[in-house]
């Protein structure tokens, strides 16, 4: 029986939440134990994607070539993350934490956040285990998620965090500083001498802080780094990286067990190129007609879509693989059904005569637009689907930068009109194997613009090369807007939506729809035929 | 033993094509097995960590065997005795015998390997005048001592190293052994920021031309600072005086392209040739250099106050700082050449010497396996004709009568320091757990 005194105002608290403070004391965590609780399927799967949505993010941030831990890099990462709705991860990234004494809803919310942190991150360890390549992804990522959450601490914070992890550091003495002070004068990088007079500084053996060794900035001395209270987050990064490494060799060993329950097995296996970003499956705005395509692939198609345009047009011939890749495409930009049956029609009746496309070819085209069989728009491939093709001879798809050898891509790329110098930065990422940044620095000079784009998707690249052409006008500004709408089979009205008076309409509608062609994109992405997000891993 | 090899009372000249019929007597006679054990074994201070190094051969033609092992010094030494291989690589330790490496049900892994340094001549070959390609002199070799000396106090102040043994590498360059337990314990990320703390410059490329180029910043680090305490007393000597490195046109230029901006660089290049500082020599051009920057870094803000502050230290570093193989630093399973083998290209021993006395060290006039060869017969002539035709069997070791004899002498002594601070941590470790 708990007797509670009347005349103290004790907020009530549910008992889970006890539970949870304890379970979860702290904004950072080391994962050392996995959770224990059980939780639905459909909640596995939603705190896997909101993980992946941010670890994406920081992806991202990294591509963008901004410093880490920058005020830009922040800046970047701050606004990704409201933008996408993880105010969650933001709050335990920046440390703005509530007080449980005053605002108890909200420190509610942060043990729940703590929560789908703790527990995201042990599923992700089971889908990455699996190759060194996904290894190295997940923690590269999962430290760049760490040291962000570590660097926004108090001294209280940290010292709160050492007390729980038991992990044995204390600063050095007046005397002992004092001994050492030129030295932490002459070699701490990063603080200025009035801040080193004042911080608190660890003495450590190197071996434990290799990042600050390499880069030389802290004083060492007879095998001992001197490290001070920033870059103490460098020594228990590696406690985190030896933790995360550690976790994913015994994932690996018992992925085989965790697999054989099939829900599981499919969401964890398409988890890593699952594609969170933006739902290209609707264009917005302007009816692209067939005509404009030649124009238009030179101004504001990537290359592996221009690529696909010419081929077309120079073969009058697309395999499977080319025209659910280029169709798709066309798709999001703005083609519709009839056109691009249109466009298709013409050319592949120039080698073969109208009954023949109409028998062989037609079907798949409607399939695209949801108009026949599982009636399902699809959603046209991101960059990292693409990428992951393997085309042969004759086959054109796949992305350009992966699959040309170096001199047949100068070759193209020069006759696109790029001056070698030019061309020699595109070639600087193939070789590098970065070919999303091959493609936003195509980008960049074909649009002759200082923007730097990170290219996740082509139907993006469409966009926002048209946007930077001042074609693609804000909403707001929009009047004629092409609507798939929600029931099956209902034909195609295009409507005159005032855009002033219904933008809010059009939110719902189409957040709506994208979620159902997501669901319903992954239902279907078992289909023998025409797998969508299926890997080899 | 041919008999033109024994005509000669002068020198005798190497000849790489008899090195097969020498390497016998070699390995026999000359090269230090017992010493080699006692280094290799660590007095046996952890389980296997002879039985299961991995050594490899390179035998005639270029034949390449890998994986061999043994448990004892006289495996060792009959294997090498009897295969006489043009040249020893010494691997990690593994975690299982590298013989079985193919039987063995987990992976083969090394366990534990000593940290190691390479230095080759052939990367200063932008800074040397004195000599080209594959020549070695004692004017250049002093690029070798230094960076030797230098890296040697900063692994043992900043990294608290003690038992390291400095290998010269038969032609041009330099091996760093570092046997510490702790440096033979450290992963490969370990190895990797051990060695990039080590490096300090990078490579640009200036108008086709490869430049080492080293940024100091803000604060000088304290590394880099003992650095230039090493590199400031002999910049005059080596770089100035022996190299003239500044001394033609090509020469200014290359101190030209060491200024990482193209107007400071026009503006030296003006002042350099109003002066009439181009092209005399290199103590005139240095010293109106100097003169320039000097006046600038303590006048008003400009790019020499900022960028350019450390201009001449960061040149100076630029020349003389060690320049490392960094590759064979930072794996831990990189194969390199043991001591005391003879290198096929110049004849000479790989024989040890002492950093601390390195600029005395003369790599011209390390011997041959020739000249040992012949060494050895001379003593042992000698002796038998002291002893009246018996063979006395000599107790004094071969290598101990031979111009061999200083390089195994360093040996040992890096060897007693290695073996009595082995001895004082068993008995730390036999102390703490209280066994006899």
């Amino acid at each position: 029986m708990d007797f509670r005194r009347k005349s103290r105002a004790r907020t009530v608290r549910k008992p889970e939440f006890e539970n949870l403070e304890i379970q979860y004391p702290h904004n950072v965590a080391l994962y050392r134990m996995p959770p224990t609780e059980d939780i639905k399927i459909h909640e596995f799967e939603e705190l896997a994607l909101e993980r992946l949505k941010v670890l994406r993010i920081f992806e991202q941030a990294s591509s963008k070539s901004l410093r880490f831990l920058s005020d830009e890099w922040k800046e970047f990462v701050n606004a990704e993350l409201s933008r996408e709705g993880l105010k969650g991860y933001l709050r335990l990234c920046t440390n703005s934490s509530a007080n449980p004494s005053t605002d108890n809803t909200k420190y509610e919310h942060e043990l729940q956040a703590r929560r789908r942190d703790y527990i995201s991150h042990f599923i992700l360890r089971l889908a990455y285990c699996r190759t060194e390549e996904l290894k190295r992804w997940f923690v590269t990522r999962e430290m760049e998620l760490f040291k962000y959450k570590f660097s926004s601490m108090s001294s209280a914070d940290i010292k709160h965090f050492l007390e729980l992890n038991k992990l044995e550091y204390s600063p050095l003495s007046e005397a002992q500083k004092d001994s050492v002070k030129d030295g932490l004068y002459e070699s701490t990088v990063g603080q200025s001498i009035s801040k080193i007079e004042l911080l608190d500084f660890y003495k450590v053996h190197f071996t434990q802080v290799l990042d600050l060794v390499r880069s030389r900035r802290c004083y060492l001395n007879g095998g001992f780094a001197y490290v001070n209270t920033h870059d103490f987050v460098s020594i228990i990064a590696v406690l985190q990286l030896n933790e995360i490494e550690h976790g994913l060799q015994s994932a690996q060993k018992l992925i085989r067990e965790v697999e054989a329950d099939e829900r599981i097995f499919h969401l964890l296996k398409s988890l890593h190129t699952s594609y969170t970003g933006k739902d290209y499956a609707l264009s917005k705005q302007g009816n692209v007609p067939p005509e404009s395509l030649d124009q238009l692939s030179k101004k504001s198609f990537p290359i592996c879509m221009r690529n696909c345009h010419e081929y077309l047009r120079s073969n009058h011939h697309l395999k499977h693989g080319g025209r659910m890749q280029y169709g798709l495409f066309l798709k999001g930009i703005g083609v519709s059904l009839e056109d691009s049956l249109r466009f298709f029609r013409e050319e592949f009746t120039k080698k073969i005569d109208a009954e023949q496309f109409a028998k062989r070819y037609e079907y798949n085209i409607y399939h695209n637009y949801g108009k026949k069989g599982s009636m399902i728009s699809y959603t046209p491939y991101s960059c990292l689907k693409i990428i992951q093709e393997n085309p042969v001879q004759d086959d054109c798809r796949g992305c350009p930068y992966k699959t040309s050898d170096t001199s047949a891509l100068k070759v193209k790329l020069a006759s696109y009109g790029l001056s070698s110098t030019h061309v020699q930065e595109v070639i600087n990422y193939v070789t590098k194997g970065h070919y999303q940044l091959a493609c936003g620095k195509y980008f960049q000079i074909m649009h002759e613009s200082p923007v730097e784009l990170g290219v996740h998707h082509p139907n993006q690249y469409f966009e926002e090369s048209q946007n930077l052409m001042g074609n693609r006008t804000a909403k707001k500004a929009a009047n004629i807007s092409q609507r798939k709408p929600l029931k099956r089979g209902a034909s195609d009205n295009s409507k005159t939506l005032d855009a002033d008076e219904d933008d809010e309409l059009w939110n719902i509608a189409e957040t709506q729809e994208s979620t159902y062609n997501s669901q319903q994109a992954e239902k279907s992405a078992w289909d023998e035929d025409l797998d969508l997000t299926a890997i080899d891993c | 033993m041919t008999e033109e090899v024994l005509k000669d009372e002068k020198t005798p000249k190497y000849d790489p094509s008899i090195l097969p019929d020498m390497l016998p007597a070699y390995y026999k006679r000359l090269f230090p097995h017992k010493p080699f054990y006692r280094w290799l074994s660590y007095g046996l201070s952890e389980a296997n960590i002879f039985a299961n190094r991995e050594f490899s051969y390179t035998l005639h033609d270029d034949i390449y065997i890998r994986y061999r092992c043994y448990d004892t010094q006289s495996e060792l030494e009959n294997d090498i005795c009897s295969t006489c291989p043009h040249k020893i690589d010494i691997g990690a330790v593994m975690n299982t015998k590298p013989k079985n490496f193919r039987t063995t049900s987990t992976a083969m892994q090394p366990v534990q390997r000593e940290l190691v340094f390479d230095i080759d001549m052939d990367d200063y070959n932008d800074v040397r005048t004195c000599c080209t390609g594959s020549t070695v002199c004692l004017k250049c070799w002093k690029f070798m001592a230094l960076a030797a000396r230098l890296l040697d106090a900063a692994l043992r102040e900043d990294f608290g190293f003690e038992h390291i043994l400095w290998v010269f590498s038969g032609r041009r360059g330099v091996h760093g052994w570092v046997c510490d337990h702790d440096a033979r314990h450290l992963d490969s990320r370990g190895r990797s920021s051990v060695a990039e703390y080590l490096q300090i410059s990078s490579n640009v490329t200036v108008n086709g031309a490869v430049v080492a180029r080293v940024q100091i910043g803000e604060r000088m680090h304290h590394s880099i600072r003992r650095a230039l305490k090493f590199i400031e007393p002999l910049f005059e000597e080596i770089v100035l005086e022996d190299q003239n490195l500044f001394g033609d046109v090509n020469g200014v230029n290359k101190l030209l392209a060491m200024i990482p901006d193209d107007m400071a660089r026009k503006d030296v290049e003006a002042y350099l040739k109003k002066t009439n500082s181009d092209g005399s020599n290199s103590r005139t051009v240095w010293t109106s250099f100097v003169r320039y920057v000097n006046s600038l870094r303590t006048g008003a803000a400009s790019i020499w106050t900022r960028k350019l502050k450390n201009i001449i230290e960061e040149i100076q570093l630029g020349i003389l700082y060690p320049r490392l193989d960094i590759n064979v630093t930072k794996g831990m399973n990189h194969l390199l050449k043991s001591p005391f083998c003879i290198h096929p290209g110049t004849g000479k021993v790989c024989v040890p010497f002492n950093c601390n006395v390195a600029a005395k060290f003369d790599p011209t006039t390390v011997p041959t396996i020739s000249q040992l060869l012949q060494e050895i017969n001379a003593f042992d002539d000698k002796s038998k004709s002291k002893e009246n035709g018996e063979e006395e069997k000599s107790r004094i070791k071969d290598y101990k009568k031979t111009g061999m004899f200083k390089g195994v002498v360093v040996f040992e002594e890096f060897l007693r320091k290695l073996e009595s601070s082995l001895k004082t941590k068993a008995i730390d470790i036999s102390d703490q757990t209280m066994e006899f």
